[in-house]
């Protein structure tokens, strides 16, 4: 039998000269050692009780988690480790707009080649279709973002205006909270890619298309189709009459404006419950959530911000385990549910987990007693079919800058959006893609 | 220190040419007659190899990396100088770029200004006051560029700082310091705080090191204090001065992290709003390490051309005066 410190000294060899071709061996010796070890990488709120739960109900497998930035800040990490070769953790946890980029990295390991495919009744529809590339299965996914308007009710009902059920509507009640607050605004322009895209995704904007399995090299690129035009020009209207402000989303300003009965309303996600009730103090219980506004009365059109998901990568030492991990950190496990739902207010992509009257059923202090949830649950279940491009940083950068220039004045509302994909597909030809609309 | 031993060997020349052929022998004669530079070579070993891991590796790494051309498609291949070509006409660099110039020629004799009349003022003055002053200036550059971005990003908010509303109280409109056309100018007011301390300090030790006989016959002359310094201090110190003006135009030209802070929360810096900032967008946010290297090279070009320009200029301006 060999020493501890043998094999100790056998692995740290093993990394140094990079053969890591032999890395069965390390899992054989991972296996006669004790459990076998998988790293993470997440940026969830309260992980670490969900890291608990699964290393408690799991003998043959434990998690080491490690919170190594949000967001962008993450995936620089990422894709810094994907070059480099090394130094990528097992699982990450990556947004469902990110997961073709890192497909065409070939960074992400496709679990379907361990069962992952058995899971899919589990999910939502729309989620499970953006996180697997026909049988290939890239990423599990965990919490999404069904958008609804939440708004100021009190304001709403002190001064008559009527909750907007349609776009329209929606501009004319801009106008009217201008009239009764002049420092008042129907909303904010958030210069947020994710929240511009789920308004888009509403609309029936269809602006991308990609599956590396049909063909690697083409992308359909077409943000200038009506349905995406018709969003911009609402949202650049309502900006460019003063009657929507201009902060970008969660920043002080922005959140002191929400907090503040400067802005009236958000088109907000099926996470923000969470996110608001944590940030805004003095106008607890004011709040209300009603269904998206829509572009045609009485139509039921909906969108998704964010939402993300576990994905394994290629560097992972054991992908068997590194994928049970992806599937089973939340999964059907209830004790995360339970963290996720109440702790970190997660919006779940389990159906089952979604549709439990404990979750459904769930009243809000903060929106005075709503049960929100009523209003969210079914959004996600209207999600239809909404794909990304493998280069999704670039055109929500893109499209963020141009709306940005419109913003300051130095571009007209009108051309952001052909602005934005004369670029992007510059950009796609550049990167050797075949573009098509 | 590779050329080193070769340099200070010249007692291998100094023998008479071995008629042998050239095997064993040289070989031992060398090691007897190199000894003194082996010792030295040792001292420097450790910078040395401090510097080949760090800066020269790494420099050549990536320079090989900007040879290459990854495309998402298509993987990567050699391309040769084809990144370089793409920099040159990039649109978005060439943008950055204008504007950091553009940046400098405003911020840095605006800083500079200041710290030479603060570093003046100090010389001039000696009382406790000057000592607490000469700290108080100084303090900022002890604070992490980072916070001090976010915490500007703080005092310029609607909500938080104690500026914007300012015009207020007279009846205007608040101020959006986070506004594209106002952008440059607060970004500019965050450099100046962080660095106008520091380079006062430069320029005050300088000062220091002026024999003070100057200044004395300066005075017996008939110049006021105002003359004084402008006239005989000034001239002094001109080589700290533009020492410190080429360390600020390298700095200027590498603009990264207050706009990379302060895109937070202002939605107007985009994604090439500086050369660095675009290298650094093109590795960590579009994955392409190859063009962010080239574009790297392509700054750190433009950087040695301008600050040379510089060092030229002055040299001449120098030697006229």
């Amino acid at each position: 039998m060999l020493s501890t410190r043998w094999i100790a000294k056998l692995r740290a060899g093993l990394v140094v000269t990079g053969l890591l071709a032999v890395a069965a061996c390390g899992g054989a010796a991972d296996n006669a050692d004790g459990p076998v070890r998988v790293s993470v990488w997440a940026w969830y709120p309260e992980f670490k009780g969900v890291v608990d739960a699964f290393n408690a109900s799991h003998e043959d497998i434990q998690v080491d988690w490690t919170n190594v930035g949000t967001g962008p800040d993450q995936y620089a990490k990422l894709k810094t480790a994907f070059t480099a070769g090394k130094g990528a953790p097992d699982v990450a946890m990556v947004e469902f707009q990110q997961i073709p980029t890192f497909v065409i990295l070939d960074a992400l390991v496709d679990m379907g080649q361990y069962g992952a495919n058995d899971d899919k009744s589990l999910y939502a529809e729309w989620a499970w279709s953006q996180a697997t590339d026909g049988d290939k299965v890239y990423a599990i996914p965990v919490d999404g973002g069904p958008m609804a308007l939440m708004y100021r009710k009190d304001l709403f009902d002190q001064h008559g205006i009527p909750v907007p059920t349609t776009w329209q509507e929606y501009a004319d009640a801009a106008a009217k909270i201008k009239a009764v607050d002049p420092n008042a605004y129907v909303a904010s322009f958030g210069s947020d890619g994710g929240w511009l895209n789920g308004l888009m995704w509403q609309a029936g904007c269809r602006p991308y298309g990609y599956s590396q399995a049909k063909a690697k090299d083409q992308v359909k690129i077409n943000l200038t189709a009506p349905e995406c035009e018709k969003v911009v020009k609402l949202y650049g209207d309502l900006v460019d009459k003063g009657l929507m402000a201009k902060d970008k989303f969660f920043t002080a300003d922005a959140t002191a404006a929400l907090d503040s009965g400067k802005y009236w309303t958000w088109a907000a996600a099926g996470w923000t419950p969470g996110y608001v009730a944590g940030s805004l103090k003095n106008t607890a219980g004011k709040w209300a959530v009603a269904p998206m506004p829509q572009w045609t009365a009485g139509a039921d059109e909906q969108g998704d911000w964010g939402g993300s998901t576990f994905t394994v990568t290629k560097q992972a030492k054991n992908p068997q385990a590194a994928a049970t991990v992806a599937r089973e950190l939340f999964g059907r496990s209830k004790t995360a549910w339970d963290i996720g739902l109440n702790k970190a207010f997660l919006y779940p992509l389990v159906k089952e987990v979604a549709a439990d009257p404990a979750f459904t059923g769930k009243a809000y202090d903060f929106f005075n007693g709503q049960k929100v949830n009523e209003i969210f649950v079914p959004v996600s279940g209207k999600l239809g079919e909404f794909q990304y491009t493998p280069f999704q940083d670039f055109v929500f950068q893109d499209l963020n800058d141009r709306a940005a220039e419109a913003m300051s004045g130095s571009r007209q509302w009108s051309t952001v959006l052909g602005e934005t994909q004369k670029n992007v597909v510059a950009y796609a030809e550049k990167q050797g893609f075949k573009v098509s609309r | 220190m590779t050329r080193s031993i070769p340099i200070t060997a010249p007692a291998v020349d100094d023998l008479p040419p071995s008629p042998r052929p050239v095997e064993s022998k040289p070989r031992r004669r060398r090691r007897r007659v190199t000894a003194h530079p082996v010792a030295g070579a040792l001292f420097v070993l450790p910078f040395f190899l401090v510097v080949v891991a760090f800066l020269i590796v790494p420099l050549g790494y990536a320079f090989w990396l900007s040879l290459s051309s990854k495309s998402l498609a298509l993987g990567t291949r050699f391309t040769g100088i084809d990144n370089y070509v793409r920099a040159f006409t990039d649109p978005v660099l060439l943008d950055g770029l204008w504007r950091v110039v553009l940046f400098g020629l405003v911020q840095i004799p605006v800083m500079l200004g200041i710290a030479l009349a603060g570093a003046l003022t100090l010389d001039a003055v000696t009382t406790k006051f000057a000592v607490a002053f000469r700290l108080i200036a100084f303090m900022p550059y002890a604070v992490p560029a980072v916070v001090g971005a976010l915490m500007w990003g703080f005092l310029y908010s609607r909500t938080f700082g104690p500026f914007a509303d300012l015009p207020t109280l007279l009846g205007g409109d608040p101020i959006d310091f986070f506004s594209a056309s106002l952008l440059l100018v607060s970004l500019g007011n965050i450099v100046t705080w962080a660095w106008t301390g520091y380079n006062m300090i430069i320029l005050y030790s300088a000062l220091q090191g002026v024999p003070r006989e100057m200044y004395e016959s300066a005075v017996i002359d008939g110049a006021t204090p105002v003359q004084i310094a402008l006239r005989v201090k000034v001239p002094a110190i001109k080589q700290a001065i533009s020492l410190a003006a080429i360390f600020t135009v390298i700095g200027t030209m590498q603009f990264f992290t207050e706009p990379q802070i302060m895109a937070r929360f202002a939605p107007q810096i985009s994604a090439g709003y500086t050369p660095n900032l675009y290298a650094y967008n093109q590795a960590f946010a579009y994955s392409d390490f190859n063009y962010s290297a080239a574009l790297s090279f392509t700054l750190g070009f433009v950087v040695f051309v301008v600050a040379y320009a510089f060092v030229f200029v002055n040299r001449r301006r120098g030697a006229r005066s």
